[in-house]
């Protein structure tokens, strides 16, 4: 048994107050790298990684967001490629395209905790803001940001989890 | 301390815009959220306006920014429902005291 491994992914926690100790830009850039080691339908991969690490941008990404309660010192964007989708067949919105959206972040994540970054993924934010910020094109599709920093000291309470995953 | 009184100002653009942009953005989120968090935003928007207000605010003021910021950032109506309710009751209940403050009888209408 690998327990490193499965300690991360053990210890690996959402964090929603970050300090403000920059991200080194190696270290984004590992955490960028491991969305390709991320298990992916038919390894045609039709997700762009657009990592934010320009201060500005990353406050003004927060103010779009509802659900990012944390100020992130990084951040990494996941969109959906859906011109390239198409052009493969898919309808833009095959579950098969979100669900690689998924390993992508959950590779992420730990990629994250590997190089000592505390992360939260955020899916609820306006796609049409975010998509204006980063200036990204029509076949963009923004849908779930990684944030990126160091924990502070103190957290808000996790959310309830009313009740755990169910097991056959 | 600065004065009390309903025609104060206390908020600057940039604070104003934050808040402006949270509330459309949050709205769009609602859209596909799971109900239980329309509370959740509604409050983080009152947390956000009572970040900005604070520094300039009045006694009265500032006791209902007090009171908004005892309710976690991550609070939602799920398991203590009961509990949630009393909560937010609390809250509203200090808004009430903090608009018959600022705005006493004698206050133009
Ligand atoms: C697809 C997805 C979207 C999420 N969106 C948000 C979000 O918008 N804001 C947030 O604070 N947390 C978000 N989370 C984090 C979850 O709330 C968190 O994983 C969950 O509460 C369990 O906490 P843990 O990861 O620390 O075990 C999201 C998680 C996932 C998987």
């Amino acid at each position: 048994m690998n327990t490193v491994l499965y300690e991360a992914l053990r210890a690996r926690r959402v964090t929603r107050n970050m300090t403000p100790e920059p991200v080194d830009s190696s270290h984004l850039d590992l955490v960028v790298q491991a969305a390709r080691y991320a298990p992916n339908a038919g390894n045609r991969r039709l997700q762009t990684i657009v990592p934010v690490a320009d201060q500005r941008m990353l406050q003004l990404l927060r103010q779009v967001s509802p659900g990012m309660v944390a100020r992130p010192m990084a951040a990494v964007v996941i969109c959906i490629d859906t011109a390239r989708a198409v052009d493969f067949g898919f309808d833009p919105h095959a579950p098969g395209l979100f669900i690689d959206v998924g390993t992508a972040a959950a590779t992420m994540l730990l990629a994250a905790q590997a190089v000592g970054l505390a992360s939260c993924p955020v899916t609820s934010f306006s796609r049409a803001a975010v998509a204006r910020l980063l200036a990204l094109g029509p076949g963009q599709d923004p849908r779930l940001i990684i944030c990126l920093g160091h924990a502070a000291a103190d957290q808000p309470p996790a959310m309830d989890a009313s009740h755990q995953p169910a097991h056959a | 301390m600065a004065e009390e009184g309903a025609g104060r100002q206390l908020l600057s653009e940039a604070a104003a815009v934050e808040v402006l942009a949270y509330l459309v953005t949050a709205a769009r989120t609602q859209i596909d959220e799971a109900a239980e968090y329309a509370p959740l935003r509604l409050m983080t928007a009152a947390q956000k306006l009572a970040d900005s207000i604070s520094a300039d605010a009045s006694a009265p003021v500032r006791a209902l920014i007090a009171a908004i910021a005892t309710m976690p950032v991550t609070a939602v109506p799920r398991s203590d429902r009961d509990a949630y309710v009393a909560r937010v009751d609390e809250i509203c209940v200090a808004a009430a005291d903090c608009l018959l403050a600022v705005n006493p009888p004698d206050s133009p209408l």
